[in-house]
C-alpha cells in the first residue's frame, strides 16, 4: 500500500479520518500496520500491503 | 452477506485467474473506453476478482484502487499484477456497500462480473455516486437477465444453483432504472452472448453435483422458448448468457 492512498482513504463505518499506526515500509510501501479511526475508534489492519477496509461485522466470515 | 461470496471465491480464485472470458473478454476494451480513460486517471475497480478489469485499467489510468471482500481472490490479483509488472494498483479488502474513501476522489468506478453479487445493490450504486467526482462515470458489465418475465426466473434459478452467493442477475431496464434514479445518465453501451461449456462453468465454482443434477434437469425440462433464449445445448451440455456494459454518468 502506498502513502499516497491514505489521503484518500477514511473509515467505512463512520467516514473519519484515519491515522496510520505501527507502520512497516518496505521499498517505499507500507506492508504492515494499523489504520485507525480518529472518528470512531475502529481499528483496520494491514496486513502483506493489503489493508483490510471491511467494516468489523463483516470480517471473519460475518 | 460478504461472507457467504468469500467462502464461494476464496476456493474458486485460482480457476478464475485463467479462465478466458475473465481475462480477455471482448467487454474489456469496451470498459476502458467508456470510462474515457487517458491516462490522468484515478479509478476504483469493484469486486476485482482477479484483478482483469484493474489490470487492463491501469494501462490507461494513473492510478487504480482494486477491491474485494474475498483476500485470496486480492493475493491471486496482486501476485498476477507483479509478474506482469503493473505497479499502479492498489489492492485492498473493501465491501462496495461501505467504501472506505472520502467523496469525489475518483475519475471513474468499474465493476465487471461482480455486481450480481450484491446484496443492496441500491446501497452500492449510492455508495458509487458518493465517491465519483462530478462527471465521473461509472462502468457496469455483468450478466443481465432478459427483459422476459420466465426466461429472467430461468437465469436466476440455474445461477443461484450453480453459486449459492449469485443474489440477481438483473435486467438491463432495471440496471438502467436503478442508475437514474440514484443520479446518474446511464445507458447500455454494449452486449454480447458469453457460450458457456456447463461442466466447466459449474466446475468454476465447485458446484455439487447433487445441484448440478437439479440445473440438468431444468434444462431437460425446459420449453422451447427457453431452450432459444439460452441457446441450451445438450452433449456436451452447455448454454449462453447475455453480457451487458452500462456507462453512467455521475450527474
Amino acid at each position: 500500500m502506498e502513502r499516497l492512498l491514505l489521503e484518500i482513504l477514511c473509515c467505512p463505518v463512520c467516514r473519519g479520518e484515519l491515522e496510520l499506526r505501527d507502520a512497516e515500509e518496505a521499498e517505499g510501501e507500507i506492508m504492515s500496520g494499523t489504520l485507525v479511526c480518529l472518528g470512531c475508534g475502529e481499528r483496520y489492519p494491514i496486513t502483506d500491503g493489503i489493508p483490510n477496509m471491511l467494516p468489523p461485522d463483516q470480517r471473519n466470515g460475518g | 452477506m460478504a461472507g457467504d461470496v468469500r467462502e464461494q471465491f476464496g476456493q474458486a480464485a485460482a480457476a478464475y485467474a485463467t479462465f478466458s472470458y475473465h481475462a480477455s473478454g471482448p467487454d474489456l476494451p469496451v470498459i476502458i473506453e467508456a470510462a474515457g480513460l487517458t491516462g490522468a486517471e484515478t479509478v476504483l475497480d469493484l469486486g476485482t476478482g482477479a484483478g482483469h478489469t484493474a489490470m487492463a485499467c491501469a494501462r490507461h489510468a494513473a492510478r487504480v484502487v482494486a477491491v474485494d471482500v474475498t483476500p485470496e481472490m486480492l493475493a491471486a490479483a496482486a501476485d498476477l499484477a507483479a509478474s506482469r509488472r503493473i505497479g499502479n494498483i492498489e489492492f485492498q479488502e473493501a465491501d462496495a456497500a461501505h467504501l472506505p474513501f472520502e467523496d469525489g476522489v475518483f475519475d471513474a468506478v468499474t465493476c465487471r462480473v461482480a455486481a450480481h453479487h450484491f446484496a443492496d445493490v441500491r446501497r452500492v450504486i449510492d455508495e458509487v455516486r458518493r465517491v465519483l467526482r462530478p462527471g465521473g462515470r461509472f462502468v457496469l458489465a455483468d450478466t443481465v437477465a432478459p427483459e422476459d418475465a420466465k426466461a429472467d426466473t430461468f437465469l436466476n434459478t440455474i445461477e443461484y444453483l450453480r453459486d449459492p452467493s449469485h443474489v440477481r442477475d438483473y435486467r438491463g431496464s432495471e440496471w438502467l432504472r436503478m442508475l437514474r434514479a440514484a443520479g446518474f445518465e446511464a445507458e447500455m453501451v454494449y452486449r454480447m452472448v458469453l457460450a458457456l461449456d456447463g461442466a466447466d462453468w459449474a466446475a468454476r465454482q465447485r458446484t455439487p453435483p447433487e445441484k448440478v443434477a437439479m440445473i440438468r434437469h431444468l434444462f431437460a425440462e425446459a420449453p422451447p422458448a427457453l431452450r432459444a433464449a439460452f441457446e441450451l445445448r445438450d452433449a456436451p451440455w452447455g448454454f449462453s448468457q447475455p453480457i451487458a456494459v452500462i456507462r453512467a454518468v455521475r450527474a
